[in-house]
């Protein structure tokens, strides 16, 4: 079995860990912005280095999806098959308010930490 | 030359060779086993279906009109390992209760076949070569003359390994992702032998 005292003290996986950690809120926030299709959501996730892998992104949007925070809709394209377009909710917009409060306070805990 | 299959990806359709059509099978297959909840892993595996059927779209010009295995190879590091893709701790940890749980199965074993496969899946089951038990079924047939009504009986009795999860089970190896996808490997491999062998 995996040996958690290991994992931690790779930096990488810290690493990965942290990017998981903020990953669910970075979709909610983008998708804010407007609805998207899950290419979008990639490169633009993938541009900023908080994906490493594309595989990622499907189970989290499908979790969002389930648990109310996601609704989509699909729409024609011109090149290739239609595309799933996902929008925040009612209740998504509810959590990423949430999570947006919550974000700002790590970084000030976080900062405060770093910096005394 | 190679032989080429033709393959419907999230309803488009695509010419691959046959090594880039099992890399991509054993792939998708572990994905598949990798997520336990039923409802979860069809949207998964349907979305992660579509993004290879737009990344081969891209491969792809009147120049060079199937997929290779360097393509798949190339998708496949793009889109992650299931077990990197993840976030999916508690299937892991299910998995693991799972086989712990579970002990072999006995299972006929139809590679493995001189008439039923009843030998060859009491070896694997013992994990003792399967000829020997046939000798000593034939003692049994000989010397006491009921081997046969044994055989008989197990042969009815005992259901055949017919899925890979149950070859598996067989072997006594836990039914989890990594291992299915060895399986298919090691199948398709033999298959490809057998296939260079006739050609000879």
């Amino acid at each position: 079995m995996i040996n958690e005292k290991l994992l931690i003290m790779d930096p990488e996986n810290v690493k990965a860990q942290m990017r998981k950690g903020v990953l669910e809120f970075c979709i909610l926030s983008l998708l804010s912005k407007g609805d998207g299709y899950a290419t979008d959501l990639l490169n633009k996730l993938k541009e900023s280095e908080l994906i490493v892998v594309e595989g990622t992104l499907y189970p989290l949007l499908t979790r969002q999806k389930n648990a109310g925070l996601l609704s989509y809709r699909w729409e024609e394209s011109t090149q290739g098959p239609p595309r799933k377009y996902y929008a925040l909710t009612d209740k998504g917009r509810e959590v990423l308010k949430e999570l947006q409060s919550a974000w700002k306070g790590l970084i000030d805990s976080v900062d405060s930490i770093v910096n005394q | 030359m190679k032989k080429t299959l033709t393959i419907n990806l999230a309803n488009q359709v695509f010419h691959i060779d046959e090594d880039a059509f099992y890399r991509l099978r054993e792939y998708l297959d572990r994905i598949e086993a990798h997520f336990s909840d039923k409802d979860e892993r069809s949207d998964i595996v349907s979305d992660i279906e579509t993004r290879f059927g737009e990344l081969f779209a891209q491969k792809i010009s009147p120049q060079k009109q199937v997929i290779i295995l360097q393509d798949v190879e190339e998708i496949i590091r793009i889109m992650g390992d299931p077990a990197e893709i993840g976030g999916d701790e508690q299937a892991e940890e299910r998995d693991y209760s799972a086989s712990a749980s579970k002990p072999k199965r006995l299972y006929r074993d139809p590679d493995n076949r001189v008439l039923g496969g009843v030998c060859g899946g009491i070896g694997q089951y013992f994990k003792i070569d399967p000829l020997i038990v046939r000798i000593v079924f034939l003692v049994v047939f000989f010397g006491f003359g009921i081997g046969l009504l044994i055989y008989i009986i197990l042969w009815i009795v005992v259901p055949e390994a017919r899925t890979t999860a149950q070859k598996l089970e067989m072997r006594g190896d836990p039914v989890n992702a990594t291992n299915i996808g060895n399986f298919v490997k090691d199948e398709f491999e033999n298959v490809k032998k057998t296939l260079k062998g006739k050609k000879r």
